[in-house]
This record gives C-alpha cells, structure tokens and sequence, in this order.
C-alpha cells in the first residue's frame, strides 16, 4: 500500500501548491493575502465548516470511541445539531460585526467592543493553543497512523515534518485565500469518502453486523444504552464510572465542549472573511447539522464495527480488494486531521500577525511587508508545530486537550458581543477567569501540575461525568449574570449600545420574543441529550403504554438518535431560513467608527512592547 | 466581474472534481480489473454526478463552461474511447467483451446526459447551432444578412 498511498499523499500536495500558486498569481492587493480580500467565495467555507466541525470530534477518536463504547459514544453526533446552530447564530452577527465596526478579527472585535486589552490577548493566546498544542496532537496522531499504514517506512517523526512541510508550502505562498478553497476540496473528499467507507466495509464484510450483531465492547459496558443521566464518579483518572462514561450529562456537557470548535479564533476569523450570501445557513443547516451529523449517526456505529481491529485492518482490507479503496480510508482519516492543522496553524499565525505584529510591533508596515511577516509567522509556526508533534506528543496530547473548553469559556463574552447588550466588560472577565481556571484543574494540565507539586485533588478529570468545558461553564455563567446586573449603567454601555442599534438596524433580526422556537429547543435539547435521552434506551423497543416488546431489529437508542438528529435539522432550518440568519447581506449596513478604547496595555506589556520595537511608550 | 471571481470558480470546480474523480477512478478500476459491469456503472454515476455538480455551480455563479473545461472534457472522452477500442481488439483475451458493453454504455450515458445538459440550457434548436459550423463558413458579409439565411 505504501507506494500508492504515498503517491495520493503527494497528489494532495501539489493540489494544495496549484491552487497556492494561481492564488498568488491572481492576489490583487498584497495585504488581501492575510484576510483573503474579506471576501472568500462563499462556498469555501460551507463545505469547510461542517468539515471542522468533524475535526474538533476528531473523526478517528470518535469511531474509536464507538468501537470501545457502541452507541452512548455515537450519541454525542446529535450534539452537532446544537454546534450547527451556534455557528449560524455566531458566524451571521460576526460577520455584520466586521462590515459595521470594521472589527476585522475576532481579537479586535472584543477587544475594542469591551475596551479590553486582556481580550485580546485572551484571543490571541487561544489562537496559538489551537494552532500549537492542539494542532501538534492532530498531526501527532496523524504521522502515527501513517507510519503503521507503511509498515513503519515512514516513522512517526519522519511523517511529521513531511506532512508539516506539505502543508506549509501551499500556506506560505497562497495566504489564507488559497488555504481556504484547498481545505474546502478535502472537507468534499471526506463528505464523499465517510459514506463511502462505510458502504465499500458493509459490501466486503463476511459476517453481518451492526445492528444485526452488537458492537463488541468490553464486559460491562451498555452498548446499546446511555449509562444514565449521571454517575457519581470522582472522574477518568480516579475511578472508571460503570457500564461507560457517556451519561446524558456527559453527553450534554461534551456537546458544549464541542462549541469549543465554533468559538476558536481561527473559525471566527473564517465566519468573518466570507462573502455575504446565503452559504452560512446552506452550510450549518444542510450540511452540518443534516449531512455531517446523519452520516455521523448513521454510519460511525456501523463504520466502528468493522474498525474494531483498528483502521489499517480495515485499509489492509479494503486494499486486497481495490487498492484505491484501501488509500482511500487511510487518506480520509489523514485529511480529517491535516485539515484541521492547516486550517488552525495557518488562522493561527495570520491573527498572531495581525493582532501582535501589526497592531503593536510593526504597525507602519506597507501591504507588502505585512504580507511577508505573515508568511514568516506562517513558516515559524509550522515548524514549531512540527518540533511539537514530533519531539513533545504527550505535552502536546496535555495541553490541547484544554483548547476547546477553553475556548467555550468566551460564549458569555460573544453573546455580549452579539446579542445580550447588559453584558459587561467586568462581568465578562471575572467569569472568564474564574470558568479558564475550573476547566485547568478538571483537565489533565491543571491536575498533573498540582498533583505534581502539591497533593493529589479529590477530583480526576471530569468529574461526575461532567465535561470539564461544562463546570467552567456554569461558574463562568453565573458570575456574569450577577456581575453585569450590578453593573447595568456602567459607563461603557454607550459604545455597546451604539453597536447593537447598528446591528439591528442592518439585520432586523433577534431571537429574543420568539417563544414557540425557544420553547422547542429546550424541549429538544432536553430529549435529544440533556437528561431525557435515558428514555430512548427503551422508549421504542419496550414501549411505554405496553407491556408488550416491539421486535425492531434495531436498538431503541438508535431510532432516538436518528428521530431526534431529524428534527435539530428542522430547528436548525428555522433559525437559519424562517428567521434569517442564514443569510448575510450588505445592505442596510450603516457603518460606525468605535471609538479607540482608552485603557493602555499594562504597564508590563507596554515596556516589552517598546523594548522590541525600540519606540517610546 | 470582481478581481477574484475566475480564481474562485476555477477552484470550486476543482474541488468537485477531484474528490469525484478518486471515487471514480476507484470504481472504475474496481469494474475494469474484475469485470463487475456494477462497479463500472457506478463510476460513470460518479462522473455523472460531478457533471452535474458542475453545471449547478455554473448556473449559481452565472458562469458557463470556459474553452479550456471544454477541450479537457473532449479529450478525456476522445482517450476513453480509444483506449476502449484498443483494449477490443489488441488487450488480452476477454478482456474486450468483458467491460465493452458496461463501459460503452456508460460512454454513452456520458454523450446522453450532455446531450441533456445542452437542449435544457439553450433548447434543442441552438444547442445544434452551436455545432452547426456548416452554416458558419460563409466568409462573406452578406451572409449575415436574415434573407440570406445567415443567423450572426
């Protein structure tokens, strides 16, 4: 299989370079480099999104996950349905927010919104832990499965800094424009080669199985049924919870971990730069929250069944039958993770340019240099992410594991931005701080630090089978609550207020006052996974109102995926078409000029500031 | 038309015919190296498809196919039919009566659905003139004229 694969892997490269190249070639300003002229063609990132959203899950730990769980596992897919709906409701009032304020980046938006220095550095510094430590787990994992695909020809390392270099050529030469529209050509290739595995392992199977035979997981554990609603469990690390760990509040609380994906920097950044049209709502409703969860639901169970001796069993398989078939599977689980460390190191270091470089070292910079510093930026954190996945893989597996919880930790500062107008700078941070902090000390990072230095906690890692992403969530949520009420006439509620007229005067739309919808995503929420969801254990094969069974031939808790996946897609469709956030457009956009904050950067920050670019504070 | 308007159609365009074209190529081969006239069928659907796909984005971005898609696609056509012929009457034995019923009707499908394409986009008239280079080779002015049956 090596030659082949190997020959795809190069196909895929110079893909990337061709469309660097004539990207390049057709670049009309220098500067349109970093941001793609704000005007990505829309359809970029409609395939893209869905496709990130698959690799925030991470498409070979989830049927992994499937394979050792069965369907309490599969169950987190609905939970796309809900990432959907963030992403249209976030990418709609970003993108307004960039066209309105001229707040190009997401760092600026709130920095500037708030007046908030530490934002923007927040924003940056979670832009460099996904493109760093996450990214470098991805490519870790990645260079891993590529080394047992060729038989240890290519070792772990080795692979690393050939897919790193791969990856960073078409980046450097193409900027963010061409980076986008490859990454859109391998988000299809994955929508194509998802089903498609899936299909090609049903045909070849000798025996039958899933749904007619169980997924074979450990003694112990339910396959076919969530473990309930919560298990007393002190978390992974300390005591293994019985019969799994996916209870329908682990279930609820990795689904807001999963909007982790929607709040990074480098996602919002895409959501900014697109071209306004209808391709937000075509992407979240039709194919994230209906194609990519379908095929999740759908296909992983029966998908993981088959990969129970791991993915190059399968590959192995698929390649005594059609060797094209067996590439084919290995280059679908490469390209879930090489998209997502392009996507986040090449977003990563453009923000890091804009946002440190240009704001604050350099900013007299012509177009041309700021293009150049941007592809240096790129080339440096490519190779630091090389160095990481190759030399540090469990300091990159520690540290990326807290990147999307953290980043869920903004949700209250983005619906200040975007919506809840009483939202309140201080409010913001003293929830932010406090909800970063819980999600350090209930992931791996915070626990081996202070277990290392101090004493062991009482606590492991999810503690009560709570992702770590939800408990800060709460706390964060809370302070912020009662902090912004305290703070309801704070002085710079001017400046928000001014940016919200605008946003409503350009959109007309809020999702405030509309009861029926509201009142039905609570009620799906709660049923599809919120605590509800025990009752799809049985609700349809030992129907309630008999005490006769119902010979289905397939587990209830798959019908209840399946039932309730289908109606998300519709309260998805309402939010994006019937109310209108799918849609963007530049008319009625009355531009405003934020006023410049008048906080300084600390006084720390400043001195090294100066020291670097030799100006005077 | 905007700065960036033929880069970013030319790199949808890739974008669906490269994924189609793996998956195609995968079943095709799959048909041809065991004869499953099936697989064959269902790498034309794939081409079929991208087919398809690619005209949705033409008519999306008001856009029509460009010279360079059209000779590509009649080259590619023109190779697969003689690469088919070839493989008749000097590949190995078998071989020929194996695939040249799936994979000349699946030429054919191709030929059909183009055919398609053109009588729906600009109807069954126009779509012959577009090929009708007989009339077309009058050099002289007056030729163009309606009474003289010229149409330019």
């Amino acid at each position: 299989m090596t030659p082949l694969l190997l020959s795809v892997l190069i196909v895929l490269a110079l893909y990337g370079v061709y469309i660097a190249a004539i990207s390049a070639r057709h670049e009309a300003r220098p500067a349109d480099f970093l941001d793609g002229g704000q005007a990505l063609p829309g359809w970029a990132p409609m395939f893209l999104l869905p496709a990130l959203g698959a690799a925030g899950l991470g498409l070979g730990p989830h049927l992994a996950l499937v394979t050792r769980f069965g369907l309490q596992a599969s169950h987190l897919a609905v939970g796309f349905v809900l990432v959907a709906m963030a992403a249209l409701l976030l990418w709609n009032r970003m993108w307004y927010v960039a066209r309105i304020a001229g707040l190009s980046t997401p760092g600026e938006a709130l920095g500037q919104f708030y007046d908030s220095v530490t934002l923007r550095v927040t924003m940056l510094a979670l832009a460099v832990l996904f493109a760093l430590p996450f990214s470098a787990n991805l490519l870790s994992s990645a260079a891993q499965l590529l080394e047992r695909a060729t038989d240890g020809l290519l070792p772990r390392a080795a692979g690393v800094w050939v897919l790193a270099m791969s990856l960073a050529i078409p980046a450097i030469i193409g900027g963010w424009r061409a980076t986008i529209m490859t990454l859109a050509m391998q988000a299809v290739l994955l929508a194509l080669f998802l089903p498609g595995s899936t299909i090609l392992a049903e045909i070849l199977a000798a025996a039958p199985g899933f749904p007619a035979v169980p997924i074979p997981v450990e003694e112990g554990v339910l396959w076919d049924r969530l473990p309930g609603v919560i298990q007393y469990s002190a978390g992974i690390g300390k005591e293994m919870p019985v019969a799994g760990i996916f209870t329908t509040v682990a279930l609820s609380s990795s689904t807001i971990a999963l909007l982790g994906i929607v709040f990074s920097p480098a996602t919002l950044y895409l959501g900014q730069t697109a071209s306004p049209g209808r391709a937000v709502g075509i992407s979240t409703v039709w194919l994230a929250a209906g194609l990519l969860t379908g095929i999740l639901v759908l296909g992983a169970p029966l998908l993981a069944t088959r990969m129970a001796d791991g993915p190059v069993a399968l590959a192995a398989q698929f390649y005594a039958f059609e060797p094209l078939a067996g590439v084919g599977l290995i280059i679908m689980l490469l390209v879930g993770a090489m998209l997502a460390v392009t996507f986040f190191v090449t977003g990563g270091a453009i923000l890091v340019t804009r946002e440190l470089v240009i704001r604050y070292l350099f900013p007299d910079m012509s177009e041309r240099e700021k293009r150049f510093s941007a592809r240096v930026a790129i080339g440096f954190m490519f190779f630091f992410l090389a160095f990481m996945a190759s030399f540090l893989p469990l300091m990159s597996a520690i540290l990326g594991s807290v990147a999307l919880p953290l980043a869920v930790q903004l949700l209250p500062a983005f619906l200040g931005l975007t919506f809840l107008r009483w939202i309140s700078r201080g409010a913001v941070l003293a929830g932010m701080t406090l909800g970063m902090l819980i999600v350090f000390f209930t992931e791996p990072p915070g626990l081996i630090l202070f277990e290392g230095l101090f004493v062991n906690l009482p606590w492991g890692r999810w503690p009560l089978t709570i992702h770590s992403a939800a408990w800060g969530l709460v706390i964060n949520m809370a302070v912020v609550l009662l902090a912004s009420a305290a703070t309801l006439r704070a002085p710079d509620n001017l400046q928000r207020n001014r940016l919200h007229d605008a946003l409503f005067q350009a959109t007309g739309m809020t999702v405030g006052g509309r009861g029926l919808f509201w009142a039905l995503m609570l009620l799906w929420g709660f049923l599809a996974y919120g605590p509800g969801a025990v009752l799809g254990n049985t609700f349809f094969s030992h129907p309630i109102f008999t005490s006769g069974e119902a010979a289905l031939g397939i587990p209830s808790l798959w019908v209840w995926q399946i039932l309730f996946w289908l109606l998300g897609v519709v309260l998805v469709w309402w939010i994006g078409f019937r109310v209108g956030f799918g849609r963007t457009s530049e008319e009625g956009i009355r531009t405003i000029e934020l006023e410049e904050g008048t906080r300084r950067p600390p006084d720390w920050l400043a001195a090294g500031l100066s020291r670097v670019n030799g100006r005077e504070r | 038309m905007k700065p960036y308007d033929r880069l970013d159609r030319h790199a949808l365009v890739m974008a669906i015919w490269t994924p189609s074209a793996f998956v195609a190529a995968i079943l095709l081969h799959r048909g041809l190296a065991s004869g499953g006239g099936w697989w064959i069928f269902a790498g034309f659907v794939a081409i079929i498809a991208a087919f398809v796909a690619h005209v949705i984005a033409n008519a999306v971005l008001g856009a029509g196919f460009t010279t360079g898609e059209r000779a590509l696609g009649i080259a590619a056509f023109a190779i697969a039919v003689l690469s088919l012929l070839l493989a008749v009457l000097v590949g190995p034995a078998g071989l020929g009566a194996r695939i040249f019923l799936p994979v000349g009707l699946g030429l054919i499908s191709l030929v059909a659905v183009v055919i398609a394409y053109l009588v729906i986009t600009f109807g069954a008239r126009a779509a012959f003139e577009r090929f009708d280079v007989i009339r077309d080779n009058n050099a002289r002015p007056a030729s163009r004229l309606p009474h003289r049956g010229g149409r330019r």
